[in-house]
């Protein structure tokens, strides 16, 4: 909303420099997002070298036809002008700028020789003021504007705007005179009265009998107001309104139009002017429209209305969108004479769908989409009767219509002062609520230790107490309050243990080598061929979007892998070849029959580099498999869990070098090499190997609690074995058979050494085992260690068939 | 040197002779071979001092407890001095060999394994343990959320464009399901659960129909809510005061500016002093000295009546921050799509 400073000035008394006005107003609610400045630069005496000028005779110049040489009274001197037009006469009076002066475009004017001859200044036309897009000629002002004053005394020719933020609860300060309140309350200045007084009707003919108007569906209509000016003169309009409307940054059209808008701007109620020539069977209807109907709006498109979207209509069709814009056929334009003009008070709501159905947002839209004081009606059509036939002639016929479905009532709040207190924090005096009410045009009674405050029509926004709570905290100023931290403060803060838990993994997997990325949890509809996910596979099932900005972005994920492979492929397209990533993410996945998705949070991570960076001392060897699981296993070590892992069906993973992680019998994950022909399909040209978990499964295998064992004071015994069994044994069937046969003194195993080849014979491979044998409570004598690796061995090769090496 | 034993040598010509010789052998030796030496020709089977204590038996036997005593003192002197003299040669060897053992300690070290955790973790972390210090607890929900607890039990009216196809992704095939715009519907939801006292932060992602310069479709925010008796306007600048000295400085000042929110009563958005320029005014603040960092209010009546909280026996805060705003101004980022491009180069700087 752009509130220029002298359009403002009009109805509130203030002499704050502006930038303090700006400051008082951000600090009240009222955010200013610029203060700009339009017109004639004001700075270095610039306004001074502008003045109201009167032409005093014209002469031919005589060394060029096309040239006139002007004496221009500028005040008690009389300059000499050479002007290049002729659209004036003598004893006209224009705009003079005296040499120095500086235009709105930044052009300075000195005094030159024009064809051997002496100017002294410049006649100005609008378009140099600032004050039109292009005009012809110089611009004559009336006969009234003294001769001699600064022209800025006498047109807002050069002005401060204020840029404001007006929130969707005020609508009534999308108006100037909405903002001249609100600034009268915030820094005590005197708010005048709104200009609304009413002008006579002349004629003996009545608006009834010249056109008759109905509101069909008050609930798209709440007040219908209207009234007719017949025999108005169309044309351009004065000066001062243009330059108001362009400081305010709309765009000039006609008298009659540009009043509407002036109205609309000075109010906050938009208005609209009908040709009554252009309506059909001089009889309009505000309605729903209905099905096929059309309307050619003023800006030239042809619009399809939707069954529900209000309308004006005439005899024959609609003639306006209600509230939004007005139709081509009726338009107020060059030879109307006539005029309709409409105040009226349309559903916010009705207007906000149509006008986001049909995409087409007007200042009038803005200001009804968000409910409007049914009041305004008849002040607009008061102020808007006495400018039209000031400034565009033609008279006012008598009669109005008004038809209003359910008269305004004020409401009336109690307050009481101990809850302004309660919730704010700090006292504010009795004496100061009462003030700071009064002045927002708020009804104001005392009512035993409290008052009742009856609302204004142009404040729907406030219903209850806590409402006018707010009005007094944000007029007494919050930098009153002073700070303080909840008193009853009886809670404890702090992680839960999933919360502390996934922090370790996160600063683990840092700390391991690999980056954190944060990727966006949506995902294209093509994630899951890419991923050469069965038909059936149910992470084919995501939740799609109604309304993607992208087909990349299309559904939520149901699966980290195509995000993670996004950002390596990226990376790698970027030239940074050490990608080791992970993230902490949720998949969704859509649960039949109820609403909401199960999220399941979930770690994943994909690895194509060195995990230990390259170094000058030579290369050491990247990521495989044994890699991955190695992490995997870091991840459940991390958190004292426990982990199996089992050949995996994943069809975006290596057949032979992947594997399901599996908890307490299910899966909660994988990890491997990944397909070649999914890293294809992902744009990447070198291994990577991915792993994804479940963080809640991961997080609930783990035990919260570590229990002391004594290590330290009996000494353990090492024995190391190898074994040759049959290929195809996993060394989990094997550790699984050692840890059976040497409990319970065996308390750890570990590979230390695997080799197939032909020192083994074909068809099989050397695993080799340290054991290591202790007992809580004594130190083991050799035969103990003996007998218990002779069970080992034993069972062993019963079961396995495993030979020893020795 | 045993200055004892000298004295007393001057009794034994013979053994004294002796003694001055291998002392002398032995400080020459230059290396541990040397010092080797040494010890076969005074100490050994066929040296002098052997062969003189083995000759003791047959002297006279007035002689013998003096030569007896006095050799094998000096047989002692002289191993201890062997052993002096070879911990002496062997740590200048030592001392040679380090020497030769230089590095040029400028190369690099060991490159390990280390990886940067997101700048948006390690903002959200920040900002969690300053909350958690408050007393705070952390509270998640879901990021598929309804319209219910999005919009309807936040005090949002049908029909406010934030609801609107245009504003917010919906979920297809699921009427009413959408994803959620802020983390606020985890408030109603703990509120649902449980009774007051409740001062919980609401870390998460969330998601708006928004992609350009400044915005992404998915961001991060951080809500807070404190509801219990008397909570005040004073409490909740209070409160944010402390996070925003505690995250950009302790010489930061925060100011209110009222607002509107549909689901707090009265509203604000809070600033705090550029911590650029100090608040003098620069380019960041567009000259104001103050930086826009969060909304927040007092919780509006008609939320507790969503959730069955009596506001006339309790009353509350809420504040909603966003989290990559709040690691722009903390870090100098200028580019918010920088955060979701996950280029290493980004990632790696924090």
């Amino acid at each position: 909303m752009k509130v220029p400073i002298s359009w403002l000035k009009e109805y509130v008394d203030i002499d704050l420099p502006v930038e303090e006005l700006a400051e008082r107003l951000a600090l009240t609610g009222t955010a200013v997002e610029r203060i700009s400045h339009v017109g004639l630069p004001a700075a270095g005496g610039n306004l001074d070298r502008f003045v109201v000028g009167r032409v005093v005779s014209i002469e031919p110049h005589p060394n060029a036809d096309r040239l006139a040489l002007c004496r221009v009274e500028t005040g008690p001197e009389t300059a000499q002008i050479v002007c290049g037009t002729r659209n004036f006469r003598e004893g006209d009076r224009t705009a003079v700028c005296l040499p120095g002066g500086m235009l709105p475009d930044g052009r300075r004017l000195e005094a030159a020789e024009i064809r051997g001859v002496r100017s002294e200044g410049m006649m100005c036309s609008e378009s140099e003021l600032g004050l039109a897009a292009k005009s012809a000629g110089i611009m004559i002002l009336p006969e009234d504007a003294p001769v001699g004053a600064r022209l800025a005394d006498y047109l807002p020719v050069s002005d401060e705007v204020l840029e404001l933020e007006i929130t969707p609860n005020r609508p009534d300060c999308l108006s100037v005179y909405g903002v001249a309140r609100e600034v009268a309350a915030v820094t005590g200045a005197r708010l005048k009265a709104a200009p609304v007084r009413d002008i006579k009707p002349r004629g003996d003919d009545n608006i009834e009998e010249l056109v008759n108007i109905s509101v069909s569906g008050p609930d798209l209509c709440p007040r219908y107001g209207a009234r007719l000016i017949a025999g108005v003169r169309i044309g351009p309009s004065p000066a001062w309104l243009k330059a108001r409307l362009i400081a305010a940054g709309l765009r000039p059209v006609n008298n009659v139009v540009d009043i509407t808008n002036y109205v609309m701007w000075t109010l906050g109620e938009p208005m609209h002017a009908f040709d009554l020539a252009g309506i059909a069977g001089r009889q309009l209807t505000a309605r729903s429209a209905v099905k096929g109907e059309e309307i050619t709006t003023i800006d030239g498109v042809r619009r399809r209305l939707a069954p529900g979207m209000p309308v004006i209509a005439d005899g024959e069709k609609p003639v306006a969108i209600a509230g939004i814009m007005g139709g081509r056929d009726s338009e107020v334009a060059a030879g109307s004479t006539d005029i309709l003009l409409e105040a009226a008070n349309f559903d916010g709501r009705s207007i906000m769908e149509a006008s986001m159905a049909l995409s087409l947002r007007s200042e009038s839209s803005t200001r009804f989409e968000k409910g409007l004081d049914q009041e305004l009606v008849l002040q607009a059509l008061a102020m808007a009767s006495r400018l039209i036939t000031m400034i565009a002639g033609g008279r006012l016929v008598p009669g109005q219509y008004d038809i209003q479905a359910k008269p305004f009532e004020a409401g009336v709040i109690h307050l009481r002062p101990h809850r302004v207190a309660a919730l704010l924090g700090a006292e504010v005096p009795a004496a100061e609520i009462r003030t700071i009410l009064t002045k927002l045009g708020f009804k104001v009674k005392k009512e035993g230790a409290g008052l009742h405050a009856g609302v204004p029509s142009f404040r729907a926004d406030v219903e209850r107490e806590v409402d006018l709570v707010e009005e007094v905290a944000r007029v007494f100023g919050l930098q009153l309050i002073p700070p303080s931290l909840p008193s009853g403060m009886r809670a404890m803060g702090g992680l839960s243990w999933e919360q502390a838990c996934r922090r370790r993994l996160v600063q683990m997997l840092a700390g391991r080598g690999l980056n954190e990325v944060i990727t966006y949890s949506f995902i294209g509809l093509d994630f899951a061929d890419r991923l050469r996910l069965g038909e059936s596979d149910i992470r084919r099932d995501a939740a799609r979007l109604a309304n993607p900005l992208s087909a990349e972005q299309s559904q939520m994920r149901t699966l980290m892998l195509p995000s993670l492979l996004m950002t390596v492929s990226a990376n790698l397209a970027q030239r940074n070849f050490d990608v080791n990533i992970f993230e902490v993410g949720r998949v969704y996945y859509p649960v039949k029959g109820e609403r909401l998705c199960d999220e399941r949070e979930t770690v994943a991570g994909c690895l194509c580099s060195f995990l230990q960076g390259q170094s000058w001392r030579g290369n050491t060897r990247g990521p495989d498999f044994f890699t991955g699981k190695g992490l995997v296993e870091a991840l459940f070590k991390e958190l004292a869990g426990s982990c199996s892992v089992r050949r995996t069906k994943e069809p975006f993973l290596h057949p032979g070098k992947a594997a399901d992680i599996i908890v307490s019998g299910s899966r909660i994950g994988y990890v491997g090499e990944v397909h070649p022909l999914v890293l294809r399909a992902f744009d990447i040209d070198r291994p990577v190997v991915a792993f994804e978990l479940f963080l809640g499964e991961l997080i609930a295998s783990s035990s919260e609690i570590a229990v002391f064992e004594d290590l330290i004071n009996f000494p353990a015994s090492f024995q190391d074995i190898a074994v040759v069994v049959d290929e195809d044994t996993p060394a989990a069937e094997i550790i699984a058979v050692v840890r059976e046969a040497g409990a319970p003194l065996l308390h750890n195993v570990r590979v230390f050494d695997f080799f197939t080849g032909s020192q083994v014979g074909p068809g099989k491979k050397s695993i080799a085992l340290n054991l290591e044998f202790r007992s809580p409570q004594r130190t083991l004598t050799d035969a103990e260690v003996d007998s218990a690796r002779a069970l080992i061995v034993r069972a062993l090769d019963e079961r396995l068939k495993a030979s020893l090496r020795l | 040197m045993n200055v004892d034993l000298k004295e007393q040598l001057k009794q034994h010509s013979g053994l004294a002779a002796i003694y001055d010789e291998a002392l002398a052998d032995i400080a020459a030796a230059a290396a541990e071979v040397e010092l080797g030496a040494a010890r076969v020709r005074h100490l050994g089977r066929k040296s002098r001092l052997s062969r003189l204590l083995r000759a003791i038996p047959e002297m006279p036997a007035s002689e013998r407890p003096l030569a007896g005593k006095l050799g094998n003192q000096v047989r002692a002197a002289l191993e201890e001095e062997l052993v002096v003299r070879w911990q002496a040669l062997e740590s200048a060897e030592l001392e040679k060999r380090l020497e030769q053992e230089r590095v040029d300690i400028t190369l690099p070290g060991e490159p390990l394994a280390g990886g940067r955790m997101h700048l948006i973790t390690q903002t959200l972390w920040e900002i969690e343990d300053i909350f958690t210090g408050l007393g705070y607890r952390i509270a998640e929900g879901p990021e598929v959320e309804t319209d219910y607890y999005n919009f309807t039990a936040l005090n949002t009216p049908e029909g406010h464009p934030a609801r609107s196809l245009h504003d917010t992704f919906f979920i297809k095939g699921k009427e009413g399901v959408l994803l959620r715009t802020h983390t606020s519907p985890v408030q109603v939801r703990v509120m649902e659960k449980e009774d007051p006292p409740v001062y919980v932060i609401i870390p998460g992602r969330v998601y708006r129909r928004d992609s350009d310069a400044t915005h992404t479709p998915m961001f991060h925010q951080v809500e807070g809510l404190a509801v219990d008796e008397h909570i005040t306007m004073a409490d909740l600048k209070g409160t944010l005061e402390s996070f925003a000295k505690a995250m950009f400085g302790a010489e930061r000042q925060v100011r209110l500016r009222p607002h509107f929110f549909p689901f707090t009563e009265p509203s604000v958005e809070v600033d705090v002093s550029c911590m650029i320029c100090g608040g003098k005014g620069c380019r960041s603040c567009k000259h104001s000295g103050w930086l826009e960092i969060l909304g927040a209010g007092l919780v509006d009546p008609n939320v507790f009546g969503f959730v069955n909280y009596n506001p006339d026996e309790i009353s509350g805060f809420a504040f909603g921050m966003g989290v990559e705003r709040i690691a722009m101004l903390k870090h100098g980022v200028t580019d918010l799509r920088m955060f979701y491009d996950n280029d290493l180069r980004f990632i790696k700087q924090f």
